[in-house]
């Protein structure tokens, strides 16, 4: 379910006069001898859902609380909406951020808790009353507003911590793993309610987070960040199908990697002979690549076919051994264990009910795929 | 056969049993028994003090009950207490302490506060540092620590001094025997005892709570008075108590830094033992001080708790 960018948007990032919401330039932050986050240069459109992936310490927190302003960047500057945000506090920057932690108020009840933005920007007593009671309304918690934080489940937290951040109608929302406290299923019905909410408002929406399927669910593009560093940002299509390098591939879905040399390399097509994988690999696309040269092959288990026939082709199939099968209702996973040792993973759909033989346990099968079925990664 | 061998294997272990059995008692009833001699009892004696009646005698006062023609007879001498509210001294004594203590208190959770903020703010061996620094006066005696005020405040102390050979002042500023001398004595003695709950309950604040506020736009001081303070309460009512408890009652700061008018139940009660020998009046004293107390701390308890539970 990506996101389906209204008319008047588009895709502003696909574009060269498009001028970008955010705009962060070299940006380093260092704790002591450490940076957190290393040089990093983004731009977000507005109204973008972009959300920042990475594991634990890859720094994508902590370029999100030097957005809201918790922290001053080492280095570099952040411009958002074309204001520089170097020396202005977090009270005073037009950003509202969701914590992990929600971090409610626990001394104040809930309608309290929505009603601090507005509070300090003294509006009126009527409007705020009027402001808050649609806000709950949208995240559906009217008839909770007497309730202290503590007298309220996991979910509804989560809903109040969403209202006290949209209150102000800030133009930029940061969110810290917003989902990351609530079980799969009320999960899965959230982000389905954030996108709504984030399409009705037409906030710009930046999401942290470590969840690769929560990414690719919400987001316009994602950001994948390692050791402070941005590894790729792209649209989900084109981080999980075009990978920029081996730690993007590998993070996001499950992948095979075969390392392997460059035999040929011509405009229009590229071999590769791998040892991992017991046989030659067929690219029908040029690749920017000298001959001899180290480089890998990412194909992801999807995309591979398994059949006991040895198919009709002389590159991209090898021969393995069925080494483990699990049936997942919808699809089942192979583990193949070829001649060279390495273990391939490989899904099918399970289309036909009742199959008759299944491929099974010690089975010897062939694995193929197609020229452009993978991915030739050359860091 | 068999059940006596179960019998004969299960016999060493009654002991521990037992003690499984009555650990429970045992944990809970030690501390018990020691509050019942050490506490109970004491204060039943000075209760039956309170209510005898003055005798030149040894000890000085009445026994309760006396034997006569066959009858068991209970006298309850309810006039010292009448005394009390008789004789202006005691009403005006207690109404000092009271208001040596409450202003004390007030100085206390003023200088403590910021101090326990950046203890609680501080992080590592700074935090380390400065809680010694709190504590470490007491590893010197009280009472030493109250002679050396003396010799900061006194006519020719270092106060003074220093002033004087400054040009600030020409002639020495009276600070001992004077209320003033007594709060600096309350003050410093017992502002650890505020700091430290204080200092408890601000080092657990959520620090994201503070980052929450001031996302939503709330400057620094706007969130310190609307996010903070609030949530220290219990921290400020603890330290409270525990200074304006025993201030209530103190006796060796009033006695040696404050003047003869400040007259605080503390003194009030030494006098009436030592020097008047009038055992039955001090004990009333006493018993009047401990109501005084306990009544307001037990609402104070009664309102935290419905706090909590609200």
């Amino acid at each position: 379910m990506t996101s389906k960018p209204s008319p008047a948007h588009d895709y502003p990032w696909q574009s060269d006069s498009a001028k970008p919401f955010i705009r962060i330039r070299d940006v380093t932050k260092k704790f002591g001898p450490v940076a957190a986050v290393d040089n990093v240069s983004l731009d977000i459109y507005k109204g973008e859902l972009f959300c920042l992936l990475g594991g634990s310490g890859s720094g994508k927190s902590t370029l999100l609380r030097m957005l809201a302003g918790f922290e001053e960047p080492t280095a570099g500057s952040i411009e958002i909406d074309g204001q520089d945000m170097a020396h202005v506090p977090a009270y005073e920057r037009p950003t509202n951020m969701m914590f992990q932690s929600y971090a409610l108020f626990p001394h104040m009840s809930v309608e309290r808790n929505v009603a601090y933005g507005l509070h300090r920007d003294n509006v009126a007593k009527g409007e705020i009353r009027q402001r808050v009671s649609d806000m709950l309304e949208l995240v559906q918690l009217s008839g909770y507003e007497r309730r202290k934080p503590n007298q309220l489940s996991g979910g509804q937290r989560q809903r109040v911590a969403l209202a006290r951040a949209l209150i102000k109608r800030p133009k930029l929302l940061l969110l810290d793993e917003p989902l990351g406290a609530l079980d799969k299923k009320l999960r899965e019905e959230t982000q389905f309610e954030l996108v709504i909410i984030q399409e009705t408002l037409g906030v710009t929406f930046i999401v942290v987070t470590h969840d690769q399927e929560e990414a690719m669910t919400l987001s316009t593009r994602i950001g994948v960040m390692n050791n402070g560093k941005i590894e790729q940002v792209g649209e989900p299509r084109e981080i999980y199908e075009f990978p920029g390098n081996r730690f993007v591939a590998d993070f996001i879905g499950s992948v095979n990697m075969f390392e392997g040399v460059v035999t040929e390399n011509e405009a229009d097509f590229v071999r590769i002979r791998s040892k991992d994988a017991d046989c030659d690999i067929y690219v029908s696309h040029g690749v920017g690549c000298a001959p001899n040269q180290k480089l890998w092959y990412a194909l992801r288990p999807e995309k591979m076919e398994i059949s006991r026939e040895r198919p009709d082709q002389k590159e991209n199939f090898f021969e393995g051994n069925v080494e483990d099968i699990a049936y997942m209702g919808n699809q089942s996973a192979y583990r193949i264990r070829l001649k060279s040792g390495k273990i391939v993973r490989l899904t099918r759909t399970n289309r036909d009910r009742g199959e008759e033989t299944p491929i099974t346990w010690d089975e010897t099968v062939f694995v193929s795929w197609g020229p452009s079925a993978g991915v030739v990664l050359i860091a | 056969m068999s059940e006596t061998a179960q019998q004969d294997r299960v016999r060493p272990w009654r002991l521990a049993d037992w003690f499984v059995r009555h650990g429970r008692t045992l944990v809970i009833g030690l501390p018990m028994l020691w509050l019942v001699i050490f506490f109970l009892a004491p204060f039943f004696v000075v209760f039956k003090i309170s209510v005898s009646e003055l005798a030149i005698a040894r000890p000085p006062y009445l026994p309760l009950t006396s034997w006569e023609d066959g009858k068991l007879i209970l006298t309850l001498n309810l006039g010292n207490f009448q005394y009390l509210i008789e004789d202006s001294l005691y009403v005006s004594s207690y109404l000092t302490s009271i208001r040596i203590a409450f202003f004390s208190t007030i100085f206390a959770l003023l200088l403590g506060y910021p101090m326990a903020y950046v203890i609680a703010r501080s992080t590592g061996h700074r935090r380390n540092l400065l809680l010694m620094l709190v504590m470490l006066p007491f590893w010197t005696s009280f009472l030493l620590r109250v002679y050396a005020w003396i010799g900061i405040l006194k006519a020719n102390g270092v106060i003074n001094n220093f002033l004087m050979w400054t040009g600030v002042i020409d002639s020495p500023i009276v600070m001992m025997q004077t209320d003033f001398a007594t709060y600096v004595g309350i003050v410093y003695t017992y502002l650890p005892f505020m700091i430290l709950p204080l200092y408890a309950n601000l080092a657990k604040l959520d620090t994201t709570l503070l980052e929450a506020s001031s996302d939503l736009g709330a400057r620094p001081l706007t969130t310190f008075l609307t996010i903070t303070l609030p949530l220290s309460i219990p921290g400020i009512v603890a330290g409270s108590m525990l200074v304006f408890i025993p201030a209530i009652g103190e006796f060796v700061v009033p006695t040696l830094l404050g003047g003869p008018d400040t007259l605080m139940i503390g003194r009030v009660l030494w006098s009436e033992f030592f020097n008047n020998r009038d055992w039955p009046v001090a004990s009333a004293v006493a018993m009047a001080m401990l109501v005084l107390l306990v009544l307001p701390v037990m609402w104070l308890r009664r309102a935290q708790s419905q706090q909590e539970a609200g």
